[in-house]
């Protein structure tokens, strides 16, 4: 019941992405929160939290994304969630989480975002 | 109109004077009738009897006279002066004479025609003529020769008269015989005296009895003397009569022998029928007679009934009009009184009655309606005023029992079905609203039931009631023991309880893992159990009724449940119910009732009960409110995978990670589903991370954390001897489905426990903090 995380930004369309692995829970949640924050301070417009691999999320965890999103936005970004798994989905359903909040289903649809976004900036250059 | 008195009045009193003013009339008129009639009849016959006497004057007269004439010429001889002379003084002193003669016997005189004077008058004076110059002698002519024939005076046959009067006449003819010293008779001659037919028609004329009747009068050979018809005159009846009046050969025959007679006949003259009078003249023996119609002659008649008619036609309009306008006047302050009354009747209060002017029977009428009218008028606004403020007071009494049905479970009539047990009951009120209540709930794997009555019904044992459950529901945690429970609520029902209401109350905890029943009794009827077809009265140890006096202890009973039992709770108003001759239903009835629906389920139990109740008071009205409760323990199912492990944690570093490897751990060796585990995973943290949040305890303190389960459900159950807390209660709760702008960070945790289990309890006990819940497996 540990959190992994892994970080890869990409600095020319101005998106983070941060992987999740394992279980983001009470426990877990400090260590995630302190990651996230330092993702979030790079200033990217948008912050993508992989969900790939993560099994497990609790009140706790939602807590942090819930932070996150308002800072995100308050600084002008944006934070999304792809590749939620089933189970995962659910507990942001029963809390009824973030209407808002940008998902993605898959990398697919995350990357035929991260197009559309490119050629977007490209078209306002 | 036949709804008027004054209608029915008006007719009744009409047709009654219309009737004796008939009567009398009718009465009268036969009275009158009859008189009348014989009035008519002797009129008729008087005029019928003078007219006959004074022919009968005429022709005595004129016999009389021509009779003293011939006495005279009798006795004496005298010269033809002297002859002359006396019979110019007959006829002039004889009016009825028209004419007299002196006719001598031819065969004593010397002239060849012989010899006979005849004076009589004409134009008012007395003329003489020669009966010798006729053309025949005057000894061949009837009057002479007829009564020398019959040697007697005769009246004979008329005949025209041309060489004396020169007039259709009659004449006596009296012979005269003298007698010579031997004594033999010889004719003198003969005397006669003539009556005209002009002076007999102005006799006959005068029998006319009515308009167009006539008299007629025939001579002693049957020739027509006088008639209507003045043409028949001097013709012989014989020759008149045609086929069609040969009933006048009878009449005529008749009167020529001399009979009187009476006959009806059509009229010869005019319609209808006369009546013919026969008679006959006493000097000639003619016959004389009279036609007259009856209709005429009863023409007096037909005009008195006429009058009568119009006068009783008459009489009664008056009446009518008479009676009409009394009653009228009479009825009509009973006619503006029923108007009057009609209207007050429809509802117009303010209808003012006539006045009443005299103080008869209408006037004290009038007086008694007015008098009616203003208390009926105070009646209605009193009674306007009372179904007001009654409907208001139903309508609040309505809310009322609505609100108090709110405080039962289910609203009054309850049904719980699960798995080990089933629970009906039903709450009837005697009044809108009443003092039974009842109660259950589930709390910690115990079912905890309550039936209470307080006394007295009615909105004061309703507010009692709603005081006493609000107080059950505050008192949860106390009502883990019976006894305590019920001792608490005592202490606080008692206060400021100055009426001394009180509250009698069975309060049960069933073990739903081991059917064992606790319960403590208020002063509460014992309730039936019904095992194996037989329902028995619970004996039962019980305690005062609650709310009168404080600090009370109330024993506490215990019976195991055998599987497949029922359990009925009940107040008094089922077992104290009355019937019409004020037996009670009693507790014999009711458990034969209960044993006879033992197959039933719980709900058509009860309801059959309340049927049996109703039908046993029959009209008698629900005198107390009634209350059931019925609970079926079917006991515990033991499941395939029915588990049950406990753990210490302590509260050091890792601890959410540490509880939910423990927890995966057992519920998969449990064989529980992975989204099964992972939901309950969300749920422990939760219930972990509050107790290492809030408990204040140290790092080296333990929680325990219990999980139990089968097949249909699985509880978890954490206990810390931290400082109370009931995150239930107390811990924060975020607002669900903000957006990032308005989302709360934080207080998610609560949720997810009550979205993920069915049944969450928290309670403290001995000091520590006992919070569990139920999650109910998909099966």
């Amino acid at each position: 019941m540990e959190l992994k995380t892994s970080v890869s930004i990409d600095e020319e369309q101005s998106v983070a992405r941060l992987g999740l692995k394992g279980a983001l829970n009470t426990d877990t949640a400090p260590e995630f929160e302190k990651r996230l924050q330092d993702v979030l301070s790079k200033g990217n417009s948008l912050t993508v939290l992989d969900m790939k691999e993560l099994d497990y999320i609790s009140s706790a965890g939602l807590r942090v994304i819930f932070k996150a999103a308002k800072q995100a936005k308050n600084a002008g970004n944006r934070l999304a969630a792809a590749n939620r798994k089933p189970h995962i989905d659910k507990v942001f359903e029963i809390l009824k989480a973030l209407p808002d909040m940008a998902v993605f289903a898959d990398d697919d649809e995350l990357d035929a975002y991260l197009d559309a976004m490119q050629s977007q900036v490209k078209g306002d250059g | 109109m036949s709804n008027s008195i004054a209608t029915r009045l008006i007719l009744a009193l009409c047709i009654c004077t219309g009737t004796i003013i008939s009567l009398g009339m009718a009465l009268d008129y036969r009275v009158s009738r009859t008189e009348l009639l014989e009035n008519l009849r002797l009129e008729s016959a008087n005029t019928i009897q003078k007219s006959i006497t004074d022919l009968e004057n005429l022709f005595d007269g004129a016999e009389d006279g021509t009779r003293f004439l011939a006495k005279i010429l009798q006795q004496q001889d005298f010269t033809e002066a002297q002859l002359q002379s006396l019979l110019r003084d007959i006829v002039d002193s004889n009016g009825d004479i028209y004419g007299a003669a002196i006719a001598i016997n031819p065969d004593t005189v010397t002239s060849e025609r012989g010899y006979a004077p005849y004076y009589y008058r004409r134009n008012g004076s007395i003329v003489y003529a020669d009966l010798t110059e006729g053309e025949d002698f005057y000894w061949q002519r009837s009057w002479y020769s007829d009564a020398v024939r019959a040697a007697k005076p005769i009246w004979v046959e008329p005949y025209f008269d041309l060489e004396g009067g020169q007039a259709l006449m009659t004449t006596f003819s009296a012979p005269v015989y003298r007698l010579d010293e031997e004594g033999n008779r010889s004719l003198f001659g003969v005397v006669t005296g003539d009556i005209t037919l002009d002076e007999l028609n102005h006799y006959v004329s005068n029998m006319k009895v009515g308009q167009s009747g006539y008299g007629f009068l025939l001579s002693g050979q049957g020739t027509i003397l006088s008639t209507r018809d003045q043409t028949l005159r001097m013709r012989s009846y014989e020759e008149v009569i045609t086929t069609d009046t040969q009933y006048w050969r009878e009449i005529l025959v008749g009167g020529l022998e001399g009979s009187s007679l009476v006959r009806t006949i059509d009229c010869p003259h005019i319609d209808g029928s006369c009546t013919v009078r026969m008679g006959s003249l006493d000097p000639v023996g003619w016959p004389v007679g009279v036609v007259y119609s009856q209709d005429e002659v009863l023409e007096p008649l037909y005009e008195y009934q006429l009058k009568m008619l119009a006068t009783g036609i008459a009489t009664l309009m008056l009446m009518s009009i008479a009676i009409y306008s009394i009653t009228r006047r009479v009825t009509a302050p009973l006619t503006a009184l029923a108007a009057a009354s009609d209207s007050i009747a429809l509802g117009d209060l303010s209808t003012s009655f006539p006045p009443a002017k005299y103080n008869d029977e209408i006037g004290r009428l009038v007086t008694s309606f007015s008098s009616m009218q203003r208390d009926l008028k105070v009646y209605i606004a009193d009674l306007e005023d009372a179904t007001a403020s009654r409907s208001r007071l139903e309508g609040e009494l309505a809310a009322a029992r609505e609100i108090q049905m709110s405080m039962l479970p289910q609203g009054g009539e309850a049904q719980e079905t699960c798995e080990t047990y089933s629970l009906w009951a039903k709450v009837r009120p005697a009044k809108s609203v009443g003092g039974d209540l009842y109660t259950y709930y589930e709390r910690h794997g115990e079912l905890f039931v309550a039936v209470g009555d307080v006394s007295d019904k009615g909105v004061p044992a309703a507010l009692f009631m709603a005081k006493a459950i609000s107080l059950m529901q505050q008192l949860q945690e106390d009502f883990s023991e019976p006894n305590t429970g019920m001792a608490k609520l005592n202490d606080l029902l008692e206060q400021g309880n100055e009426n001394c209401m009180f509250l009698t109350l069975f309060f049960g905890v069933l073990n739903l893992q081991t059917g064992t029943l606790r319960f403590a009794s208020g002063g509460h009827t014992p309730p039936t159990l019904l095992q194996a077809g037989r329902a028995t009265t619970l004996e039962q140890k019980s305690g005062p009724a609650l709310g009168l006096a404080t600090e009370q202890t109330f024993p506490i009973n215990t019976v195991q449940l055998p599987a497949g039992s029922r359990l009925a709770i009940y107040t008094d108003g089922i077992d104290e119910a009355f019937d019409s001759e004020a037996q009670m239903f009693g507790t014999q009835r009711i458990n034969a009732q209960i044993e006879k629906d033992v197959d039933q389920a719980t709900a058509s139990a009860g309801m059959s009960l309340f049927q049996a109740v109703d039908a046993f008071a029959g009209p008698t009205p629900q005198s107390d409110d009634i209350t059931l409760l019925l609970l079926d323990w079917s006991a515990a199912t033991l499941h395939a995978h029915e588990f049950a492990q406990q753990h210490a944690l302590h509260l050091g570093p890792k601890l959410v990670t540490r509880a939910n490897l423990w927890l995966e751990h057992v519920l998969e060796q449990a064989g529980v589903s992975p989204d099964v585990i992972m939901e309950l995973t969300l749920v422990l943290e939760e219930m972990v991370t509050n107790v290492g949040k809030y408990s204040g305890l140290d790092q080296t303190s333990e929680l325990q954390v219990l999980v139990a389960g089968n097949s249909a459900e699985i509880s978890l159950e954490i206990q810390d001897q931290g400082s109370p807390f009931d995150p239930l209660s107390e811990a924060r709760r975020a607002e669900l489905g903000q957006d990032i702008d308005h989302a709360q960070v934080g207080g998610l945790g609560v949720h997810l426990i009550t979205q993920l289990t069915q049944q969450q309890d928290y309670r403290r006990e001995e000091g520590k903090n006992i919070l569990r819940v139920i999650k109910q497996l998909d099966t």
